[in-house]
């Protein structure tokens, strides 16, 4: 299943996110998740990296959820200071369906990782999206991690002159980012710039069309899974009420 | 024929008060090595931007004089005939490569000039024969050293097979090893005819010029 098309891939990451989106019953949602949870394990996707390298994501997911739950008075109190309800049955279903359809998103989108980003790239231009846009995607991941190198570096050059992040107050910490907010932003416009010249000198959008040495074909098992797939999306919402 | 002739030129970047080039005048005749050395900020850099037609495409400002490339006025000459004609790497490997594998960064420039498929595989081959890198074909860039990196950013420019190299304080950034590998690629592509440019603070890393221009200095 890892040496599938990347566009089967997309296609499948396409039907599991859309039916999250659309129900809101847990039960369904639990369910959703399982069935992207073993399609990923399938595809041999690496789940525990992907939740390592976005643990600090799960965690504002969790805090956001507490935060539903806690501000929504719909339903049956649960735990009441006065005449307010702190914590209420719905609410903490609201946050469920949020955590749930987020696990969902999440999970089905490390189905993806599988391909490399120019076997998505080529998938994508293949499908005749511009492949200027098609690249414009692949370089802002790409630049992801080069921003976040960015921010540790200049954070560290910052403990080194004697600046303790750690011991420091909340409202001082967001003064230092402050600062250094200009100086990231900058280093990261002239490595763009530079990425940009490097481009442009390898003949980019030199033509309105390219060729391409790396050729996708679909194999009957692509022509099956994205029927499945389909056909499961279909079947969903034609028989469970949204 | 000059590979490379400049009349006149002067620039000025935008929203600067001085210019950074003035009437600088110069010629390389094909297959020559010249070495540009200067100061930090007189213009080295920038003359090679003007030199590959990157000012003022993509650093904007006040450009004046010519540039002729092979001939030809570089005004004249479409984005097609300025890649294949003239290549440029610049000091930092890691902001030249974006691909996920060296392949598909080899492929990357003659895909976009529409070579074919049977054609840029054959170049593929013979390129990484020439930085002798054939087993790291399928490797990812981000994975290699500084000087295998910036080995890497020289073989996806050549891949276009332009007649004139500029190479802009390319081993800044790479340790001694890897400075000795680039400057034996650098002979090698000189022996075979290349019109080079080298732009370097370091003595040692133009060695292999013919001849040196001083930038900044009248």
């Amino acid at each position: 299943m890892n040496n599938l098309d990347p566009r089967t891939k997309l296609i499948i990451v396409l039907v599991l996110s859309s039916l999250g989106i659309i129900y809101s019953n847990v039960a369904i949602l639990l369910f959703l998740l399982i069935v992207a949870t073993v399609t990923a394990t399938i595809c041999k996707s690496n789940l525990k990296s992907v939740v390592f390298k976005i643990r600090k994501l799960i965690y504002t997911l969790i805090l956001i959820a507490l935060f539903q739950s806690l501000l929504t008075n719909k339903g049956n109190p649960i735990i009441t200071i006065g005449s307010v309800n702190l914590l209420t049955d719905y609410g903490i279903l609201r946050s469920l369906e949020f955590i749930l359809r987020m696990g969902i998103i999440i999970v089905s989108a490390a189905i993806i990782t599988t391909s490399s980003s120019r076997k998505i790239i080529q998938g994508l231009i293949q499908w005749k999206v511009p492949y200027e846009i098609a690249f414009m995607v692949s370089i802002a991941i790409r630049f992801l991690p080069i921003l976040r190198d960015e921010m540790t570096d200049m954070l560290i050059a910052l403990q080194l002159r004697g600046i303790d992040f750690k011991k420091i107050k909340m409202k001082e910490k967001i003064n230092i980012y402050k600062y250094i907010l200009v100086p990231i932003t900058t280093n990261s416009i002239m490595k763009a710039k530079e990425l940009a010249a490097a481009m442009e000198m390898r003949g980019f959008r030199a033509y309105q069309s390219r060729t391409s040495y790396m050729v996708l074909k679909m194999g009957i098992r692509d022509y099956l899974v994205i029927a499945s797939s389909i056909a499961f999306g279909i079947f969903f919402i034609t028989f469970q009420k949204v | 024929m000059y590979s490379i002739e400049v009349r006149n030129l002067s620039f000025k970047y935008k929203n600067m008060e001085a210019n950074v080039l003035n009437q600088v005048n110069f010629q390389v005749k094909p297959g020559e090595t010249v070495a540009i050395v200067g100061k930090s900020g007189s213009g080295k850099s920038t003359l090679c931007n003007c030199l590959c037609g990157l000012i003022p495409k993509v650093y904007p400002g006040e450009l004046s004089g010519d540039i002729f490339i092979n001939g030809k006025n570089i005004k004249d000459l479409s984005h097609a005939e300025i890649v294949t004609s003239i290549g440029i790497i610049f000091q930092n490997p890691s902001t030249q490569l974006f691909s996920p594998t060296i392949e598909d960064e080899l492929a990357f420039g003659p895909e976009n000039l529409c070579v074919d498929r049977e054609e840029i595989g054959s170049r593929i081959e013979k390129i990484l024969k020439v930085i002798n890198m054939e087993e790291y074909r399928y490797h990812n860039p981000n994975h290699l050293s500084g000087g295998q990196q910036q080995l890497v950013a020289i073989a996806s420019v050549l891949m276009l097979n332009p007649s004139i190299l500029i190479c802009d304080e390319i081993m800044s950034w790479i340790d001694r090893e890897g400075k000795e590998i680039i400057k034996n690629l650098l002979l090698q592509l000189k022996e075979e005819g290349k019109t080079i440019i080298l732009v370097d603070h370091e003595a040692e890393n133009i060695q292999i010029a013919d001849r040196i221009i001083q930038l900044g200095e009248k």
